[in-house]
């Protein structure tokens, strides 16, 4: 399975690096008040019952409902409390214009989009209870698992053929088409790809990094398909399930197409 | 108020010309009041298909730019009271093509005539663009082959998308297949796609499925369009099809192409 390689070096210079798309889970811990003392009591207590569950996992703040944190110098500090907690802060969410310059001073990345998706492991008690606070109203609530209410912003649904030289974009969930795609034309989508006729162009799902993105259609005569930047083009996927009702997905970093029952 | 037929195809040699002529001679036979206008500025054929290349004196960029008038470059066919010919330019190129000015000639002959039929040149580019934009239907001619089902989908999406209706909202710009050069042999031994395969990818009501024939070479050396031609295979399928252009519902018959006859063939007579 090729990764995608810069298509200006000659083949036999040494390419010093490669870029490609890769998505990693982080974990986002929402302040419901300022970053005080009682903050991080709580935030103690919560590590001390899972001291492993925050370990090496990216940390986000969500600075939604959080308050005390405006110059740059509040968000030195905070970071260097968290890091010495062992936790890996790398960035802010949903932060004001203020607050996003000065966690970008501290050191921090404002991030945006994202999707919400249940944390692996942390069986135990710490794992994946919705946040507790332990004193008082203003403490820190971890937000793990499907608490947070699923997004699900429309579904892109053609029912004309997509033609040859169209490209199609969902930018925001599925792309769903009732009739063919042409041989030159390409879907392009964040979440899903479904294609109830025969898929002749292009297919990319999963565009943002989504790994669990998948491509369904009724006919695979596909030039290339691709999921969250992984790809094959006809000539990979081979001449087995050529014009089949097929299902294509990642399993283990590999692009795998199955037949659908 | 006229109607507006572009006749296009993405690529080239498939018998865009060819047809526009036959088309637009079969409406005049049948009564309607037509003409047809060449795009391809600068390779300019319709005017020799047409039979008229030695009259003509001002043309559709001399009219564009208001150097003479429509109805000096307008030509009426010899055989055909109801047929006009408005020729292109051989000295100038497809840049000599405006928006507005295409779209004044239009309005003027939309008054005058029944049908109006767009020659298109082969291509996406700015003369193909020109002849499908003001469109009110689209014949896309296809040869029964790989290439040109390919390049044939592509135009409609462009109709789809670069043509006024598409652009108002109205839709695209609504297209039927007219099947060219069909060699029911050659489909047979699978060189060639048939029918179905090219409905399957290009999903359009079919308009007519024309035979390869060698008529069709005769009548444009002869300059006159197949669809005169009485005898000729391709002529007949043409005639059906501009009945199928005018809301008729005729079956689709796949008509061979004119071989020797046996006692030709024995008596060695040469076509």
């Amino acid at each position: 399975m090729a990764r995608p390689e810069p298509q200006s070096v000659a083949p036999t210079s040494v390419v010093p690096f490669q870029i490609r798309g890769r998505s990693f889970t982080a974990v986002v811990l929402e302040l419901t008040g300022a970053a005080d003392a009682a903050f991080y009591a709580a935030l103690d207590a919560k590590l001390s019952q899972a001291p492993h569950f925050f370990s090496n996992a990216p940390f986000v703040i969500d600075l939604d409902r959080a308050s005390g944190l405006a110059r740059s110098g509040d968000f030195t500090g905070l970071v260097r409390e968290l890091r010495s907690r062992r936790l890996s802060i790398v960035g802010v969410q949903n932060g004001t214009m203020e607050q996003n310059t000065a966690a970008l001073t501290a050191g921090l990345i404002p991030l945006q989009g994202g999707r919400d998706i249940a944390l692996a492991g942390g069986t135990d008690s710490g794992g994946t209870d919705a946040g507790e606070a332990a004193s008082g109203d203003r403490a820190a609530t971890a937000i793990a698992g499907q608490a947070e209410p699923e997004h699900r912003q429309g579904t892109l649904v053609l029912t004309e053929p997509v033609r040859s030289g169209q490209r199609v974009f969902a930018d925001s969930g599925d792309l769903v088409v009732v009739a063919s795609v042409g041989s030159g034309a390409e879907l392009i989508a964040v979440g899903n790809i479904h294609v109830y006729g025969s898929l002749r162009g292009r297919a990319l799902a999963g565009v943002n990094g989504d790994l669990s993105a998948r491509i369904f259609c009724a006919s695979l005569e596909a030039e290339l398909i691709a999921i969250a930047g992984l790809y094959k083009t006809s000539d990979d996927i081979g001449g087995t399930h050529l014009k089949q009702r097929v299902q294509a997905y990642l399993r283990d970093e590999a692009l795998v197409v199955e037949p659908l029952k | 108020m006229a109607k507006t037929i572009v006749i296009t195809s993405g690529k080239g040699g498939v018998g865009k010309t060819t047809s526009t002529a036959a088309l637009g001679a079969g409406l005049a036979l049948a009564g309607k009041k037509t003409v047809v206008i060449d795009f391809d500025v600068g390779l300019r054929n319709l005017d020799m298909i047409m039979g008229c290349e030695r009259r003509v004196v001002f043309d559709f960029i001399n009219v564009i730019h208001g150097e003479a008038k429509l109805k000096q470059a307008l030509i009426k066919d010899k055989r055909l009271e109801n047929l006009a010919v408005l020729p292109t330019s051989q000295t100038r190129d497809k840049d000599a093509l405006t928006r507005d000015g295409v779209e004044k000639v239009m309005e003027e002959l939309r008054d005058e005539f029944d049908y109006i039929l767009c020659d298109s040149p082969a291509g996406i580019e700015r003369g193909a663009h020109m002849a499908m934009y003001f469109a009110d239907e689209a014949v896309v001619v296809t040869n029964p082959e790989v290439s040109s089902v390919r390049d044939s989908d592509r135009v409609l999406g462009l109709l789809s998308s670069k043509t006024r209706k598409a652009e108002k909202g109205e839709g695209a710009v609504p297209a039927k297949l007219l099947l060219t050069r069909y060699d029911p042999a050659r489909v047979a031994k699978g060189d060639m796609l048939n029918v179905d395969d090219v409905l399957e990818i290009l999903a359009i009501p079919l308009l007519g499925i024309i035979p390869e024939s060698p008529s069709v070479l005769k009548a444009s050396n002869l300059g006159m369009p197949v669809a005169m031609d009485e005898e000729s295979n391709a002529g007949k399928a043409y005639r059906d099809a501009v009945q199928r252009l005018m809301g008729q519902q005729i079956e689709h018959k796949v008509l061979s192409p004119e071989r020797q006859g046996f006692f030709a063939r024995i008596f060695g007579r040469t076509a």
